[in-house]
C-alpha cells in the first residue's frame, strides 16, 4: 500500500444528517485508494453559501473562515463531498487568501473567538482528489473495483459550484466536461450523455426553500431528460443536489403526480458499491427512492 | 558633464539665440494653461532672445511670424509650445527653413496632448508643467546642430503578400503603373477568401464569377511575377531597398516554364487532370472546409491560378503512380526541394488576410461537438454550386435538406471573456443576412432565424438589403444564443436565447445552426509582420500609421498595408485599401528616391576602440567594423541605421554620436527639467 | 409626472405613471452592488445570453437581465422590492457565459444583500440562520438519523458541533458580532407572528 494522503474531512449538514452512507462511503472508499480522511472536529454548516450568502457576504465569509481555521489548526489539506461546501470553503479560503482587505475583516471578527485566519491550507472536492492520478486517478479506482456495475446507464449531474464560476476554478469545461463520467467509467458502468448535463438541479440558491414547486420543476426538467437516453441512476458530488433528486422524486409525485424511481447515488455510494460494499453497509436503504432495481441489474 | 562634440561640426559653436513660439491651438491649450505666464516665464530662460505666442501657430500669419522673427532677431534655434511633433512638427520645420534656419534647428514643446488635453481640471498644475516642457525644449534646441537628410534611390519594384482580393488587386493596381510587382501566396493558388464565398452582399453577384476574371488578370499581368507556395523568410534593407528571401516551397509540380528551362521541351503542368485519379491517397480538402476530398496530388478547385498541381507532401507515399499518370509532360517530381528566391523591392504590401476563430473554444455553442452546427464558411461551400454538395444545403448528421436554421451572430465576437474577440468582426452581420436570402431563395418552406444583438448595416446599400431580407421573411430575434443543445436521437439542434425584445426566454429546436465565427489574423501574419518591423494592435490585427490618416501605411517607411491584415473587412473595403496602399507604395517608387531623416549614428573615430560591441547589438545589421588608418573602428551605414540609440546607448566609450539625439543634446534636456532651468 | 391622486384609487393605480424619471435612479445603487459584487455591472449591453440560460427563467416571471438593467440604471427600489430577485439558484451559467465577461449572479447576491439591509428577506433564508445559531447546521441531526448511523456502525452524532456543542458558541458570538440572530428571530415574528 502506498503511503496515506491525510485530509481533514469537512462534512457539512446534508451528507452526515441525512445520506450517513455517503459520509461512510467516502472514509472506507478514500481509505482503499490512499486516502484518509480524518475528523474535523467542531466544524459546523459551512454555512450554506445560497442562504448567508444572500443575507450578508461578510457573514458568510466568517463563518467559513471558521471552519478553515479549525482544518488549518489540524495542519491538514480539506476534502469535502459536497458542492455547496466546496462553494463556501474553496471560495472563502480562495478570496481570504487573496484579498488583504476582506481578511483582515474576517480577522477583526475571529479574533473575538481566538481564532486567526492564516491562509496555511487548501480546499479540494474528494471527487477532484479522486481523477488526480497524482493522488488517486481513475486507473487506481478501475484497479479497486471488485463488483463492476457493467450493463448499467448512469447519467452524471455535476451540480453547479463544484465547476461554475469557471474562472475561479479549475477544472476546465463547464460546458461539456466528462471527466466524472471517467469516474464512472472506472466502474464498469456506461456513463451516458443527455440534453442539458450542466443545468441546475434546482435546489440552490435558496429557492428550494423559497419556492419548492419552482425548484422541484428544474428537478423534474433534469429527470425527464435523464430517462430520455435511458439512464438507470443518477450520480452527483453533492448531497444536497442528491437530496434535491432523490426526496425531490417524493415531492414532485407529491406536487406533479409524476412517478420516476430513478436511484439517486452520491458518486462515492457507487464506488462503494463498485468495492464490494453491502447496500445496507453504505446505507441505501435511508433513500427516498428505492436503489433495488439499479442493485438488481448489478449485484 | 559630456563634452563630446558632433563629428559633423568643426566650426566654433556660437552662441545661441532661441525663438520661443506658445501656440493657444484656439480653447485646447489656452483653456487650460495661463499662456501670459508661460510667456513670461520663457523670457526669463538662457539663451532666449525671443518669445511670442499666438492664437493658431500653424496657421499662415503664425508660420510667417516664425519666419520673419527668425531673421528679426537672428534667431539660431526656433522651440514652438503647441500639439505633438506627429502632427505639426513637418509644418514648423518648414516656417523655420523658410526664415533661413536648418529645419532641424527646430523643436517642438508638446503642450497639447501630454498637458492641456490630460489636465484639464488643474491649470496650476498644467501652466507649471508647461514651463516645464518649454525649459526643456529650449535646452535641446541651444544645443541642435544643421543636419542634411540623404536621399537613396528607390528599387522600381514591389512586392505584395497575400493574393487574396486585397493582394491582387494592390499587385494588379501597380503593375497596371507600370511596377514590377511580385505577387507572395503561401496557399497554392490565389484568391484568398473571396474564392471561397458563394454570393457576396449586398449586391448578390457570384463570388468566384466576379473574383476570377481578376484571378485571370493577376496570372496574365506581365508586370506581375506570381510565387504561390510561397512564404517570406527573411527582410533586410529599408524603403526603396528591401532585400526579401522567399521560401518557394517544394510543389513536386514543374510549370511548362520550369520544364522548358529543365530541357523538358513541351513539358510541364498543363492542369490535364491525369495524375489525381490515380492518386491513392485521400485526403479532405482545406479549400472545401475538409467536406469534400481530395488527392495528395491536387489543385483546390478547377479555376485555381495558376493551373497547377501541388503534392501534399505530409500525405504523399510516393508511390509514383501519378508519375507514369503524367507521362511524357514529365511535370512532376517527387524528389523537388523548396527553392530560396531573393528579390529586391522599393516597397511592400502586407495583404495577409484573416481566418476564422476557432469556434469549438466557445464550447457553449457545441461546434465540433454536434453534427448540425457548421461555421459561416463552411454554409458558404455547402450553399455554393460547386461546392462539395453541388450547392444543395444539407444536414451533416443525415444529408437531409434542414427547413429551420439559425443563424447565431457575434459567435465570439464582441466576447470580453478571454475566449473570444472583444472586436466586432464587421462582415458577419451581413453576410449572414445574405445567408438567409439563400435559403429563402433556394429551399421552399425554409426558415431562416438571425440570433443578433445588433445588425450592423453600415456600407453602401446595406441597410436596405437588410429591409429586403426582412421582407422575405427571416425572423430576427434580438437575443445573443446563450447554448445549443442537441437532441441525442434526431440530432436537431435546440437553440437557448432571450428575446429581449419581448423579454422572453426562447427554446427553439432547429435543424441546423450557422456560427457566424469571429475572424483572427492568419497564423502567419504575425511571423510575416515581425519580418518586416510592423506592430499589431493589442488584438493581432496590423498597426496602420495613422487610424484616420495614414490607413494604408505603417511606422515602416515603404511597409503598407490592404485587406483584412489590418482589421476585419469585407470586400469592398478590401478593394478600396488595397487601391489606397497600391497608391501609396507607387509613390516612392515613381520618385525614384526617397528622404532618410538624418538621425542616423555616427562614429567619433578617436574615442571608438573597436570592441565591436555595438556591432551585434544593432537590430537593424548598420554596423560593421573596418580598417582606417591602421585601427579598427566601427562604421554605420546610414541608410540601414533606423537611429534607434541602442548602439549610442551602449558605447562604453561614448564614441557614438546620435544624430538630433546627442548625448549633450539629452543631457542638457534632463538637466533643464532637474535643475529647473538653474544649470 | 409625479403621483396623481385621483380621489377613486383604483383610477389612481390604473392610470399610474410608467414614465421613467431621472430620480428614480440612483447611482450609488450601482456602486454599491459593484462593491459587494466586485463585477463591472454597468457594462451589461442587454443581449440576454445570462437569462437565455437561466434554469428559473423558464418557469417564472424572473429575468436576470432586467435586473442587471435595473443595476445599471440605478433602479434600486425596482430591484430589491422584486420577489423575483430570490429565484437565482446561483447556478452560475449566467456568469460563464457573459460575453462582456460580468457575474450575474453576483449583481443578484449583491442586490440581495442590499435587500436583506432593508429586512427583506424570505423566511425560509433566516430559519437556516436560526438553525445554525443553535445547531452550527443548517440541516441538523435528528434521531431517526441518529438511528442510521448507529446502524452503520458510526457514531450517532458526527465530529461536527452536533458531537461537539462547545463549539457553538463560537458560532454563536460570530453571529451576534453581526447582530443576525437577533434580526432574524424579529423578522420571523413580524412575518409569522
Amino acid at each position: 500500500m502506498t503511503e496515506m494522503r491525510e485530509y481533514a474531512f469537512f462534512l457539512g449538514c446534508i451528507a452526515p444528517n441525512r445520506y450517513p452512507g455517503a459520509e461512510s462511503a467516502s472514509i472506507i472508499t478514500s481509505r482503499r485508494l490512499g486516502i484518509e480522511l480524518l475528523p474535523l472536529n467542531g466544524a459546523s454548516c459551512c454555512p450554506a453559501p445560497g442562504a448567508f450568502g444572500s443575507i450578508d457576504l461578510n457573514i458568510w465569509y466568517a463563518m467559513a473562515a471558521r471552519n478553515l481555521v479549525l482544518a488549518e489548526q489540524m495542519e491538514r489539506d480539506i476534502a469535502l463531498i459536497c458542492n455547496g461546501c466546496y462553494k463556501s470553503i474553496y471560495e472563502v479560503n480562495h478570496k481570504l487568501k487573496h484579498n488583504d482587505e476582506l481578511r483582515d475583516g474576517v480577522n477583526e471578527v475571529l479574533k473575538e473567538i481566538d481564532m486567526e485566519f492564516k491562509g496555511s491550507i487548501d480546499v479540494w472536492h474528494l471527487a477532484e482528489l479522486l481523477y488526480d492520478e497524482n493522488i488517486v486517478g481513475v486507473e487506481k479506482i478501475r484497479e479497486s473495483v471488485k463488483v463492476p456495475l457493467t450493463g448499467t446507464k448512469i447519467a452524471v449531474h455535476y451540480g453547479c459550484h463544484l465547476m461554475k464560476p469557471k474562472k475561479e476554478r479549475h477544472m476546465g469545461s463547464t460546458e461539456a466536461p466528462r471527466w466524472i463520467e471517467e469516474l464512472v467509467e472506472a466502474l464498469g458502468a456506461e456513463a451516458v450523455e443527455y440534453r442539458n448535463k450542466m443545468q441546475c438541479c434546482g435546489a440552490g440558491g435558496g429557492v428550494r426553500g423559497y419556492d419548492l414547486p419552482h425548484s422541484l420543476d428544474i428537478t423534474n426538467e433534469k429527470l425527464q431528460n435523464m430517462i430520455e437516453v435511458g439512464a438507470d441512476a443518477v450520480t452527483e458530488v453533492c448531497p444536497f443536489c442528491q437530496l434535491q433528486f432523490d426526496r425531490g422524486q417524493i415531492e414532485i409525485e407529491e406536487k406533479f403526480g409524476i412517478k420516476y424511481d430513478m436511484p439517486v447515488f452520491h458518486y462515492n455510494e457507487l464506488l462503494g458499491l463498485a468495492q464490494g460494499m453491502s447496500p445496507s453497509e453504505l446505507g441505501l436503504d435511508l433513500h427516498a427512492i428505492s436503489t433495488e432495481p439499479f442493485l438488481k441489474k448489478v449485484l | 558633464m559630456a563634452e563630446a562634440v558632433s563629428p559633423t561640426t568643426s566650426k566654433k559653436p556660437e552662441t545661441p539665440r532661441i525663438g520661443v513660439f506658445i501656440c493657444h491651438c484656439g480653447t485646447n491649450i489656452a483653456g487650460s494653461i495661463d499662456i501670459d505666464a508661460v510667456k513670461e516665464y520663457a523670457k526669463t530662460l538662457p539663451n532666449v532672445a525671443y518669445v511670442d505666442d499666438y492664437k493658431y501657430q500653424c496657421s499662415m500669419p503664425g508660420q510667417v511670424n516664425i519666419r520673419e522673427q527668425i531673421d528679426a532677431n537672428k534667431l539660431t534655434g526656433v522651440v514652438v509650445a503647441a500639439c505633438t511633433p506627429r502632427l505639426h512638427e513637418p509644418t514648423f520645420r518648414a516656417a523655420s527653413k523658410d526664415g533661413g534656419l536648418n529645419p532641424f534647428r527646430f523643436e517642438m514643446a508638446n503642450i497639447r496632448e501630454q498637458n492641456s488635453w490630460v489636465h484639464m481640471h488643474d491649470r496650476e498644475g498644467a501652466t507649471e508643467k508647461a514651463k516645464d516642457a518649454v525649459r526643456i525644449a529650449v535646452a535641446k534646441a541651444a544645443l541642435l546642430e544643421d543636419l542634411y537628410p540623404k536621399s537613396v534611390p528607390v528599387e522600381r519594384a514591389a512586392m505584395v503578400v497575400g493574393a487574396g482580393v486585397a493582394g491582387m488587386q494592390a499587385a494588379l493596381d501597380l503593375a497596371n503603373a507600370g511596377i514590377k510587382t511580385y505577387l507572395i501566396e503561401k496557399e497554392p493558388s490565389i484568391g484568398g477568401r473571396m474564392s471561397q464565398l458563394d454570393k457576396t452582399f449586398p449586391t448578390l453577384d457570384c463570388s468566384q464569377c466576379i473574383l476570377t476574371p481578376k484571378m485571370v488578370d493577376v496570372g496574365r499581368a506581365e508586370n506581375i511575377v506570381l510565387m504561390v507556395n510561397s512564404e517570406v523568410e527573411d527582410v533586410e534593407g529599408y524603403i526603396g531597398n528591401f532585400d526579401v528571401t522567399i521560401r518557394r516551397k517544394a510543389t513536386g509540380v514543374l510549370s511548362p516554364e520550369e520544364a522548358e528551362a529543365k530541357g523538358i521541351v513541351g513539358g510541364g503542368c498543363t492542369g490535364c487532370g491525369d495524375c489525381g485519379p490515380v492518386c491513392p491517397v485521400t485526403k479532405p480538402n482545406e479549400f472545401e472546409m475538409n467536406m469534400a476530398p481530395r488527392k495528395a496530388i491536387y489543385i483546390y478547385h478547377p479555376q485555381v491560378v495558376p493551373l497547377l498541381y501541388t503534392i501534399d507532401w505530409d500525405s504523399c507515399v510516393k508511390c509514383g503512380l501519378c508519375v507514369e499518370a503524367c507521362g511524357e509532360k514529365k511535370a512532376i517530381d517527387l524528389e523537388m526541394q523548396d527553392e530560396l528566391v531573393q528579390v529586391k523591392v522599393g516597397t511592400v504590401i502586407l495583404a495577409t488576410g484573416y481566418e476564422v476563430f476557432p469556434i469549438e473554444n466557445k464550447e457553449e455553442w457545441g461546434y465540433k461537438r454536434y453534427d448540425n452546427v457548421i461555421t459561416s464558411l463552411e454554409f458558404e461551400r455547402l450553399i455554393c454550386a460547386s461546392g462539395p454538395t453541388g450547392g444543395h444545403l444539407v444536414r451533416p448528421s443525415d444529408g437531409e435538406t434542414p427547413m429551420r436554421i439559425g443563424f447565431v451572430l457575434c459567435a465570439g465576437s464582441r466576447d470580453n471573456t478571454g475566449i473570444g474577440k472583444p472586436y466586432c468582426s464587421r462582415f458577419c452581420c451581413m453576410y449572414s443576412l445574405k445567408h438567409a436570402h439563400q435559403i429563402i431563395e433556394k429551399i421552399p418552406g425554409a426558415v431562416p432565424y438571425i440570433f443578433y444583438m445588433d445588425i450592423r448595416s453600415f456600407g453602401k446599400m446595406y441597410e436596405e438589403f437588410y429591409y429586403r431580407i426582412q421582407d422575405e421573411g427571416a425572423k430576427f430575434i434580438r437575443g445573443r444564443v446563450s447554448n445549443i443543445q442537441e437532441d441525442p436521437v434526431t440530432k436537431n439542434v435546440t437553440v437557448y436565447v432571450e428575446d429581449t425584445l419581448l423579454g422572453r426566454p426562447m427554446e427553439i429546436e432547429l435543424d441546423m445552426v450557422v456560427l457566424a465565427a469571429a475572424v483572427q489574423p492568419t497564423e502567419l501574419t504575425n511571423k510575416t509582420r515581425k519580418l518586416f518591423g510592423v506592430s499589431c494592435s493589442q488584438d493581432g490585427w496590423l498597426l496602420e500609421a495613422h487610424p484616420k490618416l495614414n490607413p494604408c501605411g505603417t511606422t515602416t517607411a515603404g511597409v503598407f498595408l490592404a485587406g483584412a491584415c489590418q482589421g476585419p473587412k469585407d470586400i469592398p473595403d478590401s478593394v478600396a485599401q488595397a487601391e489606397g496602399a497600391a497608391s501609396a507604395a507607387s509613390i516612392p517608387i515613381h520618385k525614384g528616391e526617397v528622404e532618410l531623416e538624418p538621425y542616423y549614428a555616427m562614429c567619433i573615430e578617436e574615442k571608438c576602440a573597436g570592441c565591436g560591441m555595438c556591432v551585434n547589438l544593432c537590430p537593424y545589421q548598420a554596423l560593421s567594423l573596418v580598417e582606417k588608418d591602421g585601427r579598427t573602428v566601427m562604421q554605420v551605414t546610414e541608410a540601414k541605421c533606423k537611429g534607434c540609440g541602442t548602439c549610442g546607448g551602449f558605447c562604453p566609450g561614448g564614441a557614438i554620436w546620435m544624430n538630433h539625439f546627442a548625448t549633450p543634446q539629452i543631457v542638457a534636456q534632463i538637466d533643464a527639467f532637474l535643475l529647473g532651468g538653474e544649470q | 409626472m409625479a403621483t396623481k391622486n385621483y380621489p377613486d384609487p383604483i383610477l389612481n393605480e390604473k392610470l399610474r405613471d410608467r414614465y421613467y424619471h431621472r430620480d428614480q435612479s440612483n447611482p450609488e445603487f450601482t456602486k454599491e452592488i459593484e462593491k459587494i459584487a466586485g463585477t463591472m455591472a454597468h457594462m451589461c449591453f442587454q443581449c440576454g445570453t445570462c437569462t437565455a440560460g437561466c434554469p428559473s427563467a423558464p418557469r417564472s416571471s424572473y429575468r436576470i437581465r432586467e435586473f442587471m438593467r435595473r443595476a445599471v440604471l440605478g433602479l434600486e427600489d425596482e430591484a430589491l422590492t422584486d420577489p423575483d430577485l430570490w429565484f437565482c439558484t446561483t447556478c452560475y451559467s449566467c456568469t460563464d457565459r457573459c460575453p462582456r465577461d460580468l457575474a450575474p449572479t453576483d449583481v443578484i447576491m449583491a442586490m440581495r444583500n442590499l435587500a436583506a439591509r432593508r429586512d427583506i428577506v424570505p423566511v425560509n433564508f433566516l430559519k437556516t440562520v436560526q438553525a445554525i445559531y443553535s445547531s452550527g447546521h443548517g440541516v441538523p441531526n435528528n434521531d431517526v438519523n441518529r438511528a442510521a448511523r448507529e446502524k452503520l456502525g458510526m457514531t450517532r452524532d458526527p465530529p461536527t458541533t452536533s458531537m461537539y456543542p462547545e463549539y457553538i458558541k463560537g458560532i454563536q458570538k460570530i453571529l451576534d458580532h453581526y447582530g443576525l440572530k437577533e434580526r432574524a428571530d424579529r423578522i420571523i415574528k413580524e412575518r409569522e407572528g
